[in-house]
Parts: structure tokens; sequence; C-alpha cells
């Protein structure tokens, strides 16, 4: 009697354990206040996954920054966000998307020595929206402090953001799936016009022009939830004030056949078809000021 | 009592080793070594699919938005298991073919593909495995400074 109380026990423990970091088991998590919004407002899972896939990471715009010779600076990181016991879980998911915009930053300047604070940030952060668990904390710091190797680094980030923003999408979550994505761009569109003001370019400022097609799908993920609670009502007011600044930004494009060459056992291939952006200085000091306005407004909350 | 501790201690470590085994995938580390010093990684596809009834169109399909000014390194890597070898083609968003990883000429399939992008916008990522054979592989995407 007493060894099958004993297996019993065990049997549990070990059904309990390998439920640990089991996406498709969400029984195990409590969740949190602004989970309680409607899944009626769930734009769909597929759609969400095809509108993230489709983001331009910040890992994009730091590598833009690198090539046209941008130095590093602390000055653009939101660093010092935290999350106390009063922190909404609408707060919590956006600060973990500016973090993460910050953590790529420093990632792609190989400041990894110094992102330790932030990653702590995260971790605490993710751990109070119940998606801890999807954070490889340990091998991230342990990484980052040897400076070991970037390319590790940038795949175990970008993979414990994925992973953290699927388990929401894929658990009736969406809305914090959405604003986490928010605070993303919302942080590498930022990086971008304050790099902008001090080290103008045309890759730069193209770059800036273009992001007129995500904010749409930006504004496109939000939009079913713009009515259902006072943090969200104000974050869609903030992105429709940014895309009216875009409202007369025109991309246009012209025709080419690509052309390719092979070197080193490599497949190149050159795109002749081009994209351009008409966009005027006032309407690009319209878009930086508007983006520095909300992005300050976003983190002083 | 001491017997059913030792069989629990055993189940655990059992446990531990297959679990760990499913959190890190081999090929996505290899892969991720082999896209070369300049490559900076941006993400990755993780294809699993079976025999196709019929070879007409490449099997796995995502969207991507790739930017201009950016050259992409597509690094495809077929695990050794696979009956095919993992190809790729990418479309536009006017469905014109943008780039092939099989080259129909020479019937050269590359390991590596770069796409040095002049126009911003949603692209189509197809994969497959040749001849619609069944297979795992993975790609990763790089930025090439």
């Amino acid at each position: 009697m007493k060894g099958r109380v004993i297996i019993s026990v065990l049997a549990i423990s070990l059904a309990v354990l390998s439920c640990r970091n089991n996406s498709a088991k969400p029984e195990g998590f409590v969740l949190a206040d602004m989970d309680s919004l409607t899944a009626s407002a769930n734009p769909g899972v597929d759609a969400m996954e095809e509108i993230y896939r489709n983001f331009s990471s910040p890992l994009e715009i730091a590598n833009l920054f690198q090539v046209s010779g941008v130095p590093f600076s602390p000055a653009y990181l939101a660093s010092s966000l935290n999350a106390n016991e009063k922190t909404t879980s609408f707060q919590k998911a956006l600060y973990l998307g500016i973090l993460g915009a910050d953590l790529g930053y420093l990632n792609m300047y190989e400041k990894t020595g110094t992102s330790i604070e932030l990653l702590s940030s995260v971790k605490k952060i993710a751990d109070g929206l119940n998606v801890g668990q999807f954070f490889d904390f340990e091998t991230i710091k342990r990484i980052s402090l040897n400076k070991s190797n970037l390319d590790s680094l940038l795949f175990l980030s970008v993979d414990s953001y994925s992973r953290m923003d699927e388990y929401l999408r894929k658990n009736n979550r969406s809305q914090l799936s959405a604003i986490m994505i928010v605070g993303v761009w919302i942080e590498a569109q930022y990086f971008a016009t304050q790099v902008m003001k001090q080290y103008p370019g045309n890759l730069l400022r193209e770059r800036i022009g273009e992001q007129k097609y995500f904010l749409e799908d930006l504004v496109r993920i939000v939009n079913p939830y713009c009515d259902t609670d006072k943090e969200f009502t104000t974050v869609c007011s903030y992105l429709r004030d940014i895309a009216s600044k875009y409202e007369n930004v025109k991309i246009s494009y012209s025709k080419g056949e690509p052309s390719s060459s092979v070197k080193d056992g490599i497949l190149v291939m050159t795109q002749t078809e081009t994209s351009m952006v008409e966009m005027t200085d006032q309407q690009l000091a319209e878009i930086i000021e508007m983006t520095g306005i909300v992005r300050n407004k976003l983190i002083a909350n | 009592m001491k017997k059913y501790f030792l069989g629990f201690l055993l189940l655990l470590s059992g446990y531990a080793v297959i679990n760990g085994q499913a959190q890190s995938d081999p090929l996505l580390s290899k892969c991720l070594m082999s896209t070369g010093p300049t490559a900076k990684y941006l993400k990755d596809f993780r294809i699993q699919l079976g025999q196709a009834a019929s070879t007409d169109a490449l099997r796995y399909k995502a969207n991507m938005s790739l930017w201009k000014n950016t050259r992409y390194r597509f690094t495809l890597c077929t695990d050794e298991n696979s009956m095919g070898k993992l190809i790729l083609n990418i479309w536009d968003n006017s469905n014109n073919i943008v780039l092939s990883s099989v080259d129909r000429k020479t019937g050269t399939i590359f390991n590596y593909v770069d796409l040095i992008c002049n126009k911003s916008g949603v692209y189509q990522i197809y994969f497959d495995f040749t001849e619609g054979q069944a297979g795992s592989g993975v790609s990763i995407v790089s930025m090439i400074q």
C-alpha cells in the first residue's frame, strides 16, 4: 500500500515536471489581470503570425546603423524600465517589447557585458507575465559575459522572444503579444529617428519612410483591442498620431531583372528592381518629433 | 523504500536527458555555426515534410519582410536522414520569382544563397525537399555586413 502511494506521488511529480516549458499545456499558469479581454477581439493566430514574421526587427535597424558607420550610444536606451507590483500586464508586455529592442541594439554592437542589468529586467518582467520559462536567462547571461559567440547570443535572444510571443498568441493572450510587438517597433523606430537627427543619411531616411508599411500592419494588429481597455485606447491613439505623419509619404517602384553570380560556392542574387521613398524634410521632421513624443510617453507611464 | 527512491532518480534522470535533447536541436546548432564569419543571425525556419503527392509547388510557405540596402544570406541545412535536399524559392508580392537555390540549367543545388535586396516589401519564402521527398531541415536567415 505504502509502495503504491509512493509510486503515485512519483508519477504525479513526473507529470508536473513534464508540463514545464510545454507551450501546449497552459493549465499550470495563472493568467494576469489584462488577460481577461475577450477572445472575440483576437484577430486570429495565423494573422498575427504573418504580421509578426513581417516585421523589421531592431537587429536590422542596428545593422543599418553599423553599415552607415554610426557609433553606439547608450543615450537611446530605455534601460531604466522596471516592473513592480503596480505594473499592469499591459505595461509589462510593452516594457518587454521595448527592452527586447534595447537588447537587440546592445547585442548588435556587442555591448554584451553591459546588458546584464537589462537582461535581469527582461527576466523579471517575463516572469511577471508568466512567460519567464521561455527566456533562457542563464545561458544568455553566460554568453553575454563571455562575449563568446555573437550569433548564438542573437539566436537565443530572438528565439526566447519568439517563444514568449508564440506562447502568448496560442494561449488567448494575443493582446499582450500585440502590445509587445508595439513596444519592439516603437523602440526600434525611436532608435532610427534619434540616429537620423544626429547622423542624417539616405539609407536611414529610406528605412524610416518604409516603416509606413509596417505601421499599417501594426495598427491592424492593435485595432481589435482599441475599445476594450483604457491603456489600449491610449496606445491606439498614439499609433494613429504617428501614422498621420506618414499619410503623405509615398513609396514607388521601378522594374528590373535580377542578376546572379556564384562566388565561393555561394549563389549571389542582386535585385535591380528597386523601391523608392518620397518623403519631404518636413514630413521626416514631423515623424521624428512624433515618434519621440510617443515613445517617451510610453516609458514615462 | 530505497528501491522506489532509486527508481524515481532513474526516471528523473531519463526525463532530464530526453527533455534536454528536445530543447537543443543539433541541426540548428550546426547550421548556425556555418553561416559565415560576417553573417549576423536574423531568424530561422525549421522545415519538416513528408513525401509529397505531387511536385507541382514547394510546400512550406512563409512570408517575410526584406528591406532595401540589405544583403541577406539564406543558409540551407538538410538533416542527414532526409530523403531529399532542402531547397528554397523566393517570390515577390507581384508573383515574380526573385531567387531559387536550384540552378535549373546545371542542376546545382546551393546551400548558401545571398540576396542583395533593393526593394523593400513582403516576400514569399518557399521551402521543400528535392523532388518532393520527405525530409527535415533548417534555414537560417542572416544579414551580411
